[in-house]
Formats: C-alpha cells, sequence, structure tokens
C-alpha cells in the first residue's frame, strides 16, 4: 500500500469521527503548549542570567588578583609572557577627579591605563583616536552629561528623582567635546586635606569617545589618561598628600585577554599556578550553566508529565477507533492487508492526531510567550508604578527548546499510538467477518 | 491448483485450565485441479466453513498440509500469507462482506490500493470491472444503499480485480433470492469457461451443485469424493 493511500484512508477516517479527533488534538496542543511555556520560563531565566553576566564583561577576559596587597609592573610582566595572552590592561587609580571647561565642571573617576594594551584588549571608540601623546585623554560616553554649569544651592530638592534628572540636563554641556582642551585641577580627594597653596592644573585634550555601554542603565562618565601623565601628576598630588607615595605603582585592577574565549580556560590554570586569583566569564557561566541546565530539565519533565496525560487522551480515542473499524480491519485482512499495512495505518492516524497536536501547540505557545513578555511590563508599570528591568522576557523560546519539545511530544504519541496499532493487526478476520467483535 | 493432506482440526474451547477440545475435521485429503468448479456439500455443522477457512488462511492447522497454486501455504506466516491472499485468491462471502463507509467503487478498488497500483491504473481497472458486473451506474453509492443482489456483484468485482487464479466462494447465494442467485450461478459459470478461473464453493443447494464440475462432501469431519458432476471443459 502507498503512503499517499494511507494518508488518504487515515484522512477519511479521521473526518468520520471530528469531534472527537478534535478533542484528542486539543489536549495534545494543550500538553504540548504547556511543556513549552513552562520550560520556556526557565530558558528565559537562563537566558537573562546569561545576558547579565556577559554585559559586565567579555568572554575572553579573565580579571587577576593578588592573595597579598596588589599587583605591580613586575606581575604584568609575568602575565603578558604566558602564551594566548592577547593583552593585559591594567589602570592606577588618580585619586584627583575635579576637570572643568570654561564655567563647567566635572568630577569623574580618573585612571590611568596603557594605550596600546587597552587597544589590544579591544576598547571600542564611539568618536576620535587612541592617545599619541602625554596630555591626551579618552573620556566616556556619559561624560558630557555630567559636565556641568554650577546649579543654585539645593536646586534638586522637592523634585522627584526624575524631575531632578531632568532639570540637571539643563546644566550639563550640550556641545561635542572631541579635541576640546579641559582644565585637570591637581586637587586630592581626601576631604581631610586642606590646601593652602596655589592649586596646579595641567592642560589635556579629548582626542577620544568611548562607545556607550552595553545596557541602558549603564553610564560611563570616567576618564582614561595615558601612563606618562600619571607619571607627571602623581608627585604634584604627593606634594598635597604624602600618603599617596605608597599606593603610587601599584594597579588597581588588572584583566587579561586571551586571544579567543577558547583560551580562557587554559590561560585561567597557568595564571592561577603563578599563585593569582582569577575570575571569568567562562568559568562563572559553567557554574551558571549546569545548575540552570537542572533547572530546566526539572521543568521540561514537569511539563511531560502534562504531555503524558495528554497522550491517554490519544490512547483512547485510537481504541476507540480499532474497536469501532475492527470489521472493516477485519475484511481488509481477508482480503489480503498485511498485519504491517494495518499496523502502519493506525500509527499514521494517531501520529497526525499528534503532529495537529504539536504543530497547535507549538504555535499556541509562541503566541502566549511573545504576548506575556509583551504585557508583562505593560501590567508591571500599571500596578506597580514601576519600570521592569530592560530586556526583561518571562519566556524565551530557542529552536532547541522547541525542538526538545516536538521529540517528547511526538515520542509519547507514537509510544501511546503503538498499543492500539497493535491490537489492529491481531484483530481474528473470522469473528470480523461474522460481525461478533 | 489446490491439493489439501491429510488436514485435521480441532477447535479448542474455554479457558486454559478447562480447555474442551472439539475435533471438526479428520485427516481430509482433497483436490481441486485447474479450471474445476468444486461444490463442497454436507450439512450444517459438518465442517464445511472451517475446510474452507482453512485453504483461506483465516485459521491454521498444526497437522496436514495445503498447497495452493503451487505454493506449500500452510507454514507461511501471517504476512506472507496475506499477500498470497490477495495475489492469487479471490472470496466471495454469503454476506458480502463491503466495507460500509466506502462506495462501491473504492470497495471494488481496495485490493488495487493494498497492492499500491497506480492511481490511474486503479481508476481504469476499477471502472472496468464495474463495467464486467453492470454496475457502472452505482459506482458511488455506499453498501446501505445497494439491493443484496448489487452488493453481491460488487463483492465478486472486488475478487476479481486482481485476476486470481482462484475463487473461495462460502455459500455465496445464501442471501441472495431465486433470481439473483440464478444469475450469480451464470456469472460464475462464465467466469470459469471464458477465464478458466477455479472456484471451490460451499453450498447447500442443488442448483449451485448443479454447475460444479464435481461434488465433495464433508459428513462429520470426514470427507467423502462424491460423483463427477461435469466434464471440465478446456
Ligand atoms: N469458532 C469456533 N469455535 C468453536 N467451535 C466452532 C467454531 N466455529 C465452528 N465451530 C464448530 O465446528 C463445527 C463445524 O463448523 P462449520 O462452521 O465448519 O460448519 P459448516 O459446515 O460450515 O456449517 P453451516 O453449513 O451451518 O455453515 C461446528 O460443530 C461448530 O460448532
Ligand atoms: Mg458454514
Amino acid at each position: 500500500m502507498k503512503f499517499k493511500d494511507k494518508h488518504r484512508f487515515v484522512r477519511s477516517n479521521m473526518k468520520r469521527n471530528k469531534t472527537r479527533v478534535w478533542m484528542t488534538i486539543l489536549a495534545s496542543t494543550m500538553g504540548c503548549a504547556f511543556l513549552i511555556m513552562l520550560a520556556s520560563v526557565g530558558f528565559a531565566i537562563h537566558k537573562t542570567a546569561v545576558d547579565d553576566v556577559m554585559s559586565y564583561r567579555l568572554m575572553n577576559e579573565i580579571e587577576i588578583q593578588n592573595d597579598n596587597g596588589p599587583l605591580v609592573e613586575e606581575d604584568v610582566k609575568k602575565l603578558q609572557d604566558i602564551k594566548n595572552v592577547k593583552a593585559v590592561s591594567r589602570k592606577k587609580y588618580v585619586p584627583a577627579s575635579e576637570m572643568t571647561l570654561g564655567e563647567y565642571t566635572v568630577y569623574a573617576e580618573v585612571n590611568s591605563v596603557n594605550m596600546p594594551s587597552e587597544r589590544k584588549a579591544g576598547l571600542q571608540l564611539e568618536k576620535g583616536r587612541m592617545p599619541k601623546s602625554k596630555n591626551e585623554i579618552i573620556i566616556g560616553h556619559h561624560f558630557a552629561q555630567e559636565l556641568r554649569k554650577e546649579m543654585p544651592e539645593n536646586f534638586t530638592e522637592g523634585m522627584s528623582d526624575e524631575e531632578a534628572q531632568k532639570e540637571m540636563k539643563k546644566f550639563a554641556y550640550d556641545g561635542d567635546l572631541l579635541n576640546q582642551t579641559l582644565t585637570y585641577h591637581m586637587k586630592v580627594d581626601n576631604p581631610d586635606i586642606k590646601t593652602e597653596t596655589q592649586i596646579k592644573t595641567v592642560q589635556v585634550k579629548v582626542v577620544g569617545i568611548k562607545e556607550k555601554p552595553k545596557k541602558e542603565w549603564m553610564t560611563d562618565s570616567s576618564v582614561m589618561i595615558t601612563d606618562d601623565l600619571h607619571s607627571e601628576i602623581m608627585p604634584l598630588l604627593t606634594e598635597i598628600d604624602p600618603e599617596l607615595k605608597n599606593s603610587d605603582d601599584s594597579y588597581t585592577s588588572v584583566r587579561v585577554y586571551t586571544s579567543s574565549a577558547e583560551d580562557v580556560k587554559e590561560v585561567s590554570e597557568k595564571i592561577k599556578d603563578k599563585g593569582y586569583l582569577t575570575y571569568s566569564v567562562v568559568s562563572e557561566l559553567k557554574e551558571l550553566n549546569i545548575y540552570f541546565t537542572l533547572f530546566k530539565a526539572g521543568l521540561i519533565f514537569i511539563g511531560a508529565i502534562a504531555v503524558l496525560i495528554a497522550s491517554i487522551g490519544i490512547f483512547n480515542t485510537m481504541t476507540m477507533a480499532v474497536t469501532e473499524r475492527s470489521q472493516d480491519i477485519g475484511i481488509m485482512k481477508a482480503i489480503g492487508a498485511t498485519p504491517k499495512t494495518i499496523k502502519r495505518i493506525f500509527l499514521l492516524e494517531s501520529g497526525y492526531i499528534g503532529l495537529w497536536g504539536v504543530g497547535l501547540g507549538t504555535i499556541l505557545a509562541y503566541l502566549i510567550s511573545y504576548g506575556i513578555n509583551f504585557a508583562l511590563p505593560i501590567i508591571v508599570e500599571q500596578f506597580m508604578n514601576e519600570k521592569p528591568p530592560e530586556d526583561f522576557i518571562l519566556s524565551y523560546i530557542p529552536w532547541s527548546l522547541t525542538v526538545i519539545a516536538v521529540t517528547i511530544c511526538m515520542s509519547v504519541t507514537l509510544l501511546s499510538g503503538w498499543r492500539p496499532a497493535a491490537k489492529a493487526t491481531t484483530v481474528d478476520v473470522l469473528k470480523a467477518l461474522r460481525r461478533d467483535v | 491448483m489446490i491439493t489439501v493432506r491429510n488436514l485435521s482440526y480441532a477447535f479448542k474451547i474455554g479457558k486454559k485450565e478447562k480447555e474442551n477440545i472439539v475435533p471438526v475435521l479428520h485427516h481430509v485429503d482433497l483436490q481441486v485441479a485447474e479450471g474445476e468448479i468444486v461444490a463442497i456439500v454436507g450439512r450444517s455443522g459438518s465442517g464445511k466453513s472451517t475446510l474452507l477457512n482453512l485453504i483461506s488462511g483465516f485459521i491454521k492447522s498444526q497437522t496436514g498440509d495445503i498447497t495452493i497454486d503451487g505454493q506449500q501455504v500452510s507454514k507461511l506466516s501471517e504476512s506472507k500469507w496475506a499477500e498470497f491472499r490477495l495475489e492469487h485468491l479471490g472470496f466471495i462471502f454469503q454476506s458480502f462482506q463491503l466495507i460500509p463507509s466506502m462506495t462501491a467503487f473504492e470497495n471494488v478498488e481496495l485490493p488495487l490500493v493494498l497492492k499500491g497500483v497506480s492511481e490511474k491504473e486503479r481508476k481504469d481497472q476499477t471502472m472496468k470491472m464495474l463495467k464486467k458486473v453492470g454496475l457502472e451506474k452505482y459506482q458511488s453509492h455506499y453498501p446501505g444503499e445497494l439491493s443484496g443482489g448489487q452488493q453481491q456483484r460488487v463483492s465478486i468485482a472486488r475478487a476479481l480485480i486482481l485476476n486470481p487464479p482462484l475463487i473461495l466462494a462460502d455459500e455465496p447465494t445464501g442471501s441472495l433470492d431465486s433470481e439473483n442467485e440464478k444469475e450469480l450461478l451464470n456469472f460464475i459459470k462464465e467466469l470459469n469457461e471464458k477465464d478458466g478461473i477455479t472456484f471451490l464453493i460451499i453450498t447447500h443447494d442443488h442448483e449451485v451443485a448443479s454447475i460444479a464440475h464435481r461434488k465433495v462432501e464433508i459428513r462429520d469431519g470426514y470427507l467423502r469424493e462424491g460423483s463427477k458432476l461435469h466434464e471440465v471443459q478446456r
């Protein structure tokens, strides 16, 4: 018997019992949609967690720390010698934060960095270029909005956060800062120290502006200065605060960048062997992934129970179909239909029911998922008067989940259709012809 | 065409512990030559249907030996038996055994569908066969919308569609009135003479036995060769 004929045969059989078939399909649809929806929540949380981790760091980044005190130039040299290390980014915090441009003032986080290493580590500029000479600097994307004219005393008092931010924007510098020269004031942050002498200043030129941070809520108004400028201004600052002498050559942050994410594990091991502490996204993701994979497996397991319940419906429907049609089966067997043909016909029927259920269930799950992700932020905003976190999703259906769900649903369907189909092959020809089955 | 040797059969009745064995056929030997019409007669309950069901493969015997058209069928597996039936045997039943949810056309077409014949070829052959039994106008009627005689003609068309060399019939005229019965018998005779189809027919009445070349009688499970009635015409 050709497949096309089996298909036609099954179709006409299904049409004869439309209501029953559709109810069974409905049950499978619900089971399948439930499985996908439930698991999609796990997938969404996992994705959010992974995205979150990765939004702060790069995959090929390893943060280095030392058990006993800060790292110094000698440590950097050791790290640079390790195979597959592309760059070692190191920062020194500069304890002077005030910069001005005319009547505008900013208090920025200033770090001195090794510019070539930053470039190699993957620093991206939105505008401009990397510094080439001592007094050239790079500023963060949000630097300009922190550069403000002086505001009246207690200006933001009584305003809501939102209002205050809006009002403060009016005082911010709104021109292009690229190639502008700022005045860097050699004032120490330490409030205990009062300077009597005249404050010295250094002129710095903005040559590059960093890219916007990946997350909407992150702001970057920091400043990167060159190593050379750091060497020049530190003596000036130590004059004011002699304590600074001690931390002069220690790095506040050292990060190693490998050539690719695959090298992170090996390089991390080597760095650990040299006695440092390491932290990388890769190692954190590994733990995160194990945890969430178990979590998702649990959800899929619970969802599969719904599919299993739906499959009881398929089992019932198919058993009834076989019983109803046992006379037809008997006649077909008498004429010369092989048990294999009979079995295939009934398996095909349960397969179609399952396929419809899975198809509709998947579509339904996608619709619900889309709907929830669309509606939830609106609901949260309406009832809690609060914005949900950006990029927040409650349900995420990657293709892998669809594949898993379809596989589970179809296997369960075929399994539940198996026994009725096998029963169909055992219909006794004589009993069927005598019409007493 | 058919050779039955030393065939015995007993029904098992009841549950395993209190099983009752009812012997029905005893050491039956039967030969049917190609082109013959053989009538099996005997009293009700004598085992005629049982013998035919064994030859059809609907039931299986542990003892004895059946060969049909050169193929030793008694040892075949269930699916091989089914394939053999489809190709070599045609069936006519007392109660027609048409599938009620299929039209006359679809019922006749069924063996071709099972064999996997292409749709176009199926249509040609089925229409030709319906014409042969005079039912081309009724092709889209369901069995419930046909008279008994018409239904029997549909079932004959179905039996003939794959040109089997042998047709087995268990009281084919049992549900027909005398006019339809006469018509059917003439048709059988015609098929036998024109196409050389061999028939093995179970029957009560003498009319049917009258078209047979030979008559065998079953009495209490034993087969007796009856007298030759007609010469086989070749
Ligand atoms: N399925 C069965 N289980 C048990 N015994 C059976 C079964 N079928 C038939 N028999 C018995 O086998 C014997 C022969 O039955 P069979 O149907 O072969 O008779 P028959 O010659 O065809 O009779 P009839 O002319 O009435 O159709 C009967 O005694 C019957 O009771
Ligand atoms: Mg009988």
